[in-house]
């Protein structure tokens, strides 16, 4: 095993690790070590070949289908040079009030929340995309909505150069995402971050962590030779994403004083609705998230967004088989697609465990809340779909496989409560949170508002494992906004925190 | 054709059994085609710890099985209808574990057919690196 020192080490490079480095580079400028370890591999650019299971396999834990405990979820999430934000579609929101106030976290408060958040709207280029670069997929849907008198808006979100590929979800071939792999990680590594990749940590204490590189087989060579290291550092970060920051604390043994560790997980439940338009329709050219309904967020507990995905996810999401199966999928050119996302509250029961190995279980129930907004949202969604022109609609809980434009007027009996069967409907956990929740002490949280975890000074967390409990949208800005406290910390504390 | 490392030639086979009731158009494969089936479900299995592989061979054994309760003959020796009733049981099935199985061999099948990029054209997939032309419908 390979020992090496530095002052900061960083686990983990999306959203909230990739926020970490860069705003610890100064520290890097004035002569302080730091390094991030991230477990998956840097892509060159032309490695984005928009092959669907090929990118999935290379940029996703378990390429997109990291299953929970009782297999009735599976949850997609990066692991890459960037994270998730190689991944997602970079649609860039802040937090409402109301959200904040319901994390009721002391020393988070809405105001410093959004002028984070706005730095980073600005650094990752979030604008509205122009009307003339929306496509049919999207607008059909605001035409929806609008025809219904649904609250829609339109998604700000962080390009820079789009190209219309609509292969976001599958790594920008254009380079056009404005994830940390394209601002903060090389803002971070210009100013002598180092960044190392293929790096998993395996255990984390006060005095630093342990690691592992294993070249994947793709991707560039880690800056480090392939074997064990000892990483010692004075202050680390952890930002390995949710799932992966719960066990990898739990593993190293902080669930003994930290009875909150790995538990209120949130995951934004979701599935996708498709409906097949009688003529062609643009949608696998185009960004494909550019709207949002959030008509029915305070009331029903769902967010309804326009999304496009490729022929195997969109297989998937599809219930039944054969030839009716087939069929739909061969309408792919006149498919319009939403996604429908729960917002789920923050239980107990809800969390990461280890298994013996160390190997991170998600045990995560959809409650019965969770179940009414999916079927709720389903509806919702098909009066959308019949409102932009379909003719034929196919949703997961639906009574039969299509529900013809006829029946528009039935949806409710046609999409009955009933028929929301975990297990047999596809369902994906858009976004993974909390697990390392902020708080007031151990009793009833992991970390404090700074994202210091409780008993162990030089030790924080810093990324969507925060969140106390559901963000209740997109939760990137707000990762990165509360990664900005976690540098600030550091750096205003870094007298003592790095004292010899 | 590709060997299956993940599972033994006897439940490979039976895998290609099932896809073609899961998504008929499998049956017309050619060699290449099964071949690049496959081998995409070969390296998402062999990417799954050994049990995970083991449940799904297991699975696939219970599939073959289970009709000999109804109609006393395997699955791979039943017409095209009853293959299909068979699937529709698991498919909502009332116990979990069974129905959650079939979803995700329902999840490989399809990972294997759709996945492979010569599909694309078949379903009317056209993705570009620059599809700005292609935003606008006609």
């Amino acid at each position: 095993m390979r020992e090496l020192d530095y002052d900061v080490v960083i686990i983990g490079s999306g959203a909230g690790g990739g926020a970490v480095a860069k705003e610890l580079a100064p520290m890097a400028v004035d002569g302080k070590r730091i390094a991030v370890l991230e477990w998956g591999p840097k892509l060159a650019d032309n490695a984005y070949t928009g092959r669907e299971v090929e990118m999935a396999r290379q940029l996703y834990f378990d390429s997109g289908g990291v299953l929970t405990k009782d297999r009735s979820m599976t949850l997609a999430y990066g692991q890459a040079y960037g994270g998730s934000t190689v991944v997602y579609t970079g649609t860039s929101l802040t937090m409402p009030e109301d959200v904040v106030n319901r994390w009721d976290v002391p020393g988070i408060e809405f105001d410093d929340l959004q002028q984070r958040s706005a730095k980073y709207l600005e650094e990752n280029n979030v604008h509205k995309l122009d009307e003339s670069e929306l496509n049919d997929n999207n607008r059909l849907f605001l035409d929806g909505c609008i025809k219904l008198g649904y609250r829609v808006q339109q998604f700000p979100i962080n390009v820079k150069g789009c190209r219309s590929s609509s292969l976001c979800n599958l790594g920008c071939p254009n380079g056009a995402k404005q994830g940390t792999h394209r601002v903060q990680l090389p803002a971070a590594e210009a100013a002598g971050v180092e960044v190392i990749t293929n790096c998993r940590a395996t255990r984390v204490d006060d005095g630093g962590c342990d690691a592992v590189v294993e070249a994947p087989g793709f991707g560039l060579p880690s800056a480090w030779e392939s074997g064990s290291y000892r990483v010692n550092a004075k202050v680390v970060v952890v930002c390995g994403g949710a799932i992966n920051s719960a066990a990898l604390l739990l593993r190293s043994g902080f669930g003994d004083h930290l009875p909150k560790l790995g538990r209120r997980l949130t995951l934004h439940p979701a599935l996708i609705l498709v409906a097949e338009h009688p003529h062609e329709i643009s949608n696998d050219h185009g960004h494909p998230k550019s709207f949002y309904c959030d008509h029915f967020w305070e009331t029903e507990k769902f967010l309804l967004e326009t999304c496009m995905y490729f022929p195997f996810v969109t297989s998937k999401n599809l219930i039944g088989f054969g030839s009716e199966h087939s069929e739909l999928m061969r309408a792919f050119s006149r498919l319009q697609m939403i996604l429908v996302l729960a917002v789920d509250p923050a239980l107990e029961s809800n969390r990461v465990l280890v298994d013996r190995d160390g190997e991170p279980v998600i045990d995560y129930t959809m409650g019965p809340t969770v179940l009414d907004s999916l079927h709720r949202s389903m509806v919702a969604s098909a009066k959308i779909f019949f409102a932009a022109g379909a003719r034929r609609v196919h949703a997961p809980a639906g009574r039969s496989f299509f529900i013809d434009r006829q029946d528009a007027n039935r949806v409710e009996e046609l999409i009955p409560r009933s028929n929301v069967i975990p297990g047999k409907i596809s369902v994906t956990g858009a976004h993974v949170m909390g697990g390392c929740g902020m708080g007031r002490d151990a009793s009833d949280s992991v970390t404090d508002s700074w994202g210091r975890v409780h008993g162990s000074p030089g030790l924080y967390v810093g990324d969507s494992g925060l969140f106390p409990r559901a963000s209740e949208i997109n939760p990137y800005v707000t990762v990165m906004a509360l990664a900005d406290r976690v540098a600030e910390h550091i750096r205003d504390n870094a007298g003592e925190l790095l004292a010899p | 054709m590709h060997v299956m490392e993940s599972l033994s030639d006897k439940h490979a086979a039976f895998f290609l059994v099932v896809a073609e009731s899961i998504t008929p158009e499998v049956e017309s494969l050619d060699a290449g085609g099964r071949a690049r089936m496959t081998a995409i479900v070969d390296t998402t299995l062999q990417d799954r710890d050994a049990a995970t592989r083991a449940q799904f061979g297991t699975f696939l054994g219970v599939i073959r099985m289970a009709p000999m309760i109804r109609y006393g003959r395997s699955f791979d020796r039943l017409d095209s209808t009853r293959r299909t009733a068979v699937l529709r049981w698991f498919e909502n099935c009332p116990i979990s574990l069974l129905r959650k199985g079939f979803w995700g061999l329902k999840v490989l099948v399809f990972m294997g057919y759709y996945g492979q990029q010569a599909r694309w054209s078949e379903i009317g997939y056209a993705p570009d690196f620059d599809g700005r032309s292609g935003v606008r419908h006609a």
